[in-house]
């Protein structure tokens, strides 16, 4: 076994490389500033104090949170009876449904993004469509509609792959018991089936929710140049003003507040497998 | 739009005429010392032959990558990335004066340059092109639409016919701080190069203003092809970019607002770590060429360094007689050149992202 373990020491240094050191780094920067020429760092917190002291920052954090919330509540809304339907599918057509839903994954982010800006353009396709019905253009790219949309599509089958997972997982004769016991249809899906698969979901809403929270790209091509979220607010920092250490700030209260809501994300899932028995 | 898929193009090198024909030329006769010359240009900033022709007549191979802003190009030099030929703007060339980062031009190499029109923005930075020869010149003014905007209104109230709330929502402004500020800066009266932090605040106030009352919608180059179907009553948009647009929509005007406004040269230089400055040289003589600067300016819309073709271009019958926006005025005291200032831009950044985030 031994030297089994040992065989992790690469992954363990490349771990620490890739990841820890350049948290650390941005820590470092988040707490420091610029100095002058004989100290190139010094301890402040001025860069968190100018985020929270300024309301522009707190609207725009706070657009960016109802944003992401949006987007997850629809991924699970939309893909829970996709995953569903897949779960309770023929082996063969399941396969094959598994592999659609992971395909457009197999294309780079940013060129589906930019097909969505073809698409909602207003002389683009859907308005094309529209006007030979003599239906004046609606405006869509560069609304909210726009950004929630692009989201939803490059986010959704992560949840879809979660909820599906936790439904395949499932032990069916709890559902033949249930069954036996009188409840009905709809009392064996609330009572059995849901219950057992919100790890799915759990795991789906942190899968959805941290990338939609911190996307530069989707807003700024499907919003347009005065959609600016907390993602566009970081790009800047660190692309055209050359502020690293308000950027990582910003980094870092992101990340605090998404650990947060996945310590209740967490905490939500003990507590619900706890009341069905802890059903494992 | 175009420039960010340039740019996305621009990683990947773009390898043109591979395989000539005639590549038997320079480098053989021991005239050069490769027979590939490395440039680094603007995105869409080429007259349709210019490489083309080139390659053919000195049998060489010309490399070209394209940037999307000064900035990007400057990070590239200062990753140690060689180039014969780059050509960037007046602000950028001061810094890399400073920075050394320039050779001198042997002028007896580019004999063409006595073809360079007088007066040129860039004499600012670079008087006697000493290192630099202009490749392009413009301005940043107002493309308006002449049935919905009087003339008289917006040659009265300049830039600050941006925050006339009888355009609300049919704005387009240009989605870059220096641009932004610019305006801000000279709507107020102030010089755009300002350190002045009291100005500076108020101009981030202006701006704040028009992006809280005016409902503008921030763009980059989709402004050209927006403002061709008429999308908008104003706009604010680079010289070549306007030229375009009128060239297309007859119902566009383009004004250089009264209070003054950017005035600026892309030059081409030579980088310090050259590798192959004999070509390089041979490359900036051939741009200087009445036939080259022709098609640069034909294709891309921007005014000529070439004295010949700018008289060609506006005199009746023209390219673009009686096009206000090809030619920028000259000699206009209130009209400025940018200076470097590497400080006061990022500032700026800071200030525009705040701006543009407000609702």
């Amino acid at each position: 076994m031994k030297q089994f373990r040992n065989m992790a020491y690469p992954y363990v240094v490349w771990i620490a490389i890739m990841i820890v050191l350049p948290m650390l780094l941005i820590v470092m920067y988040a707490f420091t500033k610029k100095g002058n020429d004989v100290t190139t760092f010094r301890f402040t917190l001025e860069n968190f104090t100018y985020f929270f002291s300024d309301p522009i920052f707190i609207d725009v954090l706070e657009r960016s949170l109802v944003i992401a919330v949006l987007t997850t509540v629809i991924c699970i809304l939309l893909g829970y009876p996709v995953a569903y339907i897949i779960a309770n599918a023929n082996p063969k057509a399941k396969t094959m449904l598994v592999l659609l839903i992971t395909l457009p994954m197999w294309i780079n982010m940013l060129v589906r993004t930019y097909a969505w800006m073809g698409i909602l353009q207003d002389d683009g396709v859907i308005n094309g469509i529209l006007g030979y019905f003599g239906i004046a253009p609606i405006k869509m790219l560069h609304t909210s509609f726009a950004v929630v949309l692009g989201m939803v599509y490059n986010f959704i089958p992560f949840m879809i792959l979660q909820i599906y997972t936790s439904l395949t997982k499932m032990d069916k004769s709890l559902l033949d018991a249930a069954n036996d016991l009188g409840a009905n249809k709809l009392q064996r899906f609330l009572k059995v089936t849901l219950p057992l698969s919100l790890p799915g979901v759990i795991s789906g809403i942190t899968l959805v929710f941290l990338p939609a929270v911190s996307s530069f790209f989707i807003p700024k091509l499907l919003g347009g140049g005065q959609y600016v979220l907390i993602g566009n607010v970081i790009e800047s920092q660190f692309l055209t003003s050359g502020n690293w250490n308000f950027g990582s700030a910003i980094s870092l209260i992101m990340a605090i507040i998404i650990m947060l809501s996945m310590y209740i994300a967490k905490r939500v899932d003990k507590d619900t497998s706890a009341k069905t028995g802890g059903a494992k | 739009m175009k420039k960010l898929i340039a740019v996305l193009l621009g990683t990947v090198l773009m390898v043109s005429g591979c395989g000539s024909p005639k590549a038997t030329g320079g480098a053989k006769e021991g005239k050069y010392s490769s027979d590939t010359l490395k440039l680094y240009n603007w995105g869409e900033y080429m007259g349709e032959n210019l490489i083309s022709d080139f390659e053919d007549q000195f049998g060489v191979k010309v490399i070209v990558e394209y940037f999307d802003s000064n900035e990007m190009m400057y990070t590239k030099l200062q990753a140690g990335d060689a180039y014969d030929v780059i050509v960037p703007s007046d602000y950028m060339i001061e810094r890399l004066i400073k920075d050394n980062a320039l050779m001198k031009l042997d002028k007896s190499k580019i004999p063409n340059i006595s073809n360079l029109a007088e007066g040129l923005p860039s004499t600012d930075v670079d008087p006697e092109n000493d290192y630099t020869v202009p490749y392009f010149w413009g301005s940043v003014g107002i493309v308006y639409n002449k049935n919905t905007v009087p003339k008289e209104l917006i040659e009265e109230e300049g830039f600050n016919i941006l925050k006339n709330t009888d355009y609300k929502g049919k704005i387009y402004m240009y989605d870059s701080e220096r641009d932004s500020f610019m305006v801000a800066l000279k709507a107020l009266g102030y010089s755009m190069n300002t350190e002045d932090e009291g100005e500076i605040e108020e101009a981030y106030q202006w701006l704040k203003e028009l992006n809280d009352t005016m409902q503008p919608t921030y763009v980059t180059d989709e402004v050209i092809d927006n403002m061709m179907n008429g999308d908008k009553d104003l706009a604010v948009v680079y010289s070549g970019d306007a030229t375009v647009v009128l060239d297309e929509n007859p119902d566009m005007a383009f004004i250089m607002p009264k209070e003054g406004t950017n005035v600026w040269s892309d030059s081409m230089v030579i980088p310090a770590n050259s590798e192959n400055p004999e070509l390089a040289h041979e490359f900036i003589n051939y741009v200087l060429t009445y036939d080259a600067s022709y098609g640069n300016s034909e294709t891309v819309g921007y005014a000529s360094s070439n004295q010949e073709v700018l008289d060609e271009m506006t005199a009746q019958g023209g390219l673009y007689y009686e096009n206000e926006a090809y030619l920028p005025r000259t000699g206009y005291e209130k009209d400025e050149v940018f200076k470097d200032n590497a400080v006061l831009k990022q500032k700026l950044a800071e200030l525009w992202i705040k701006v543009k985030a407000s609702k």
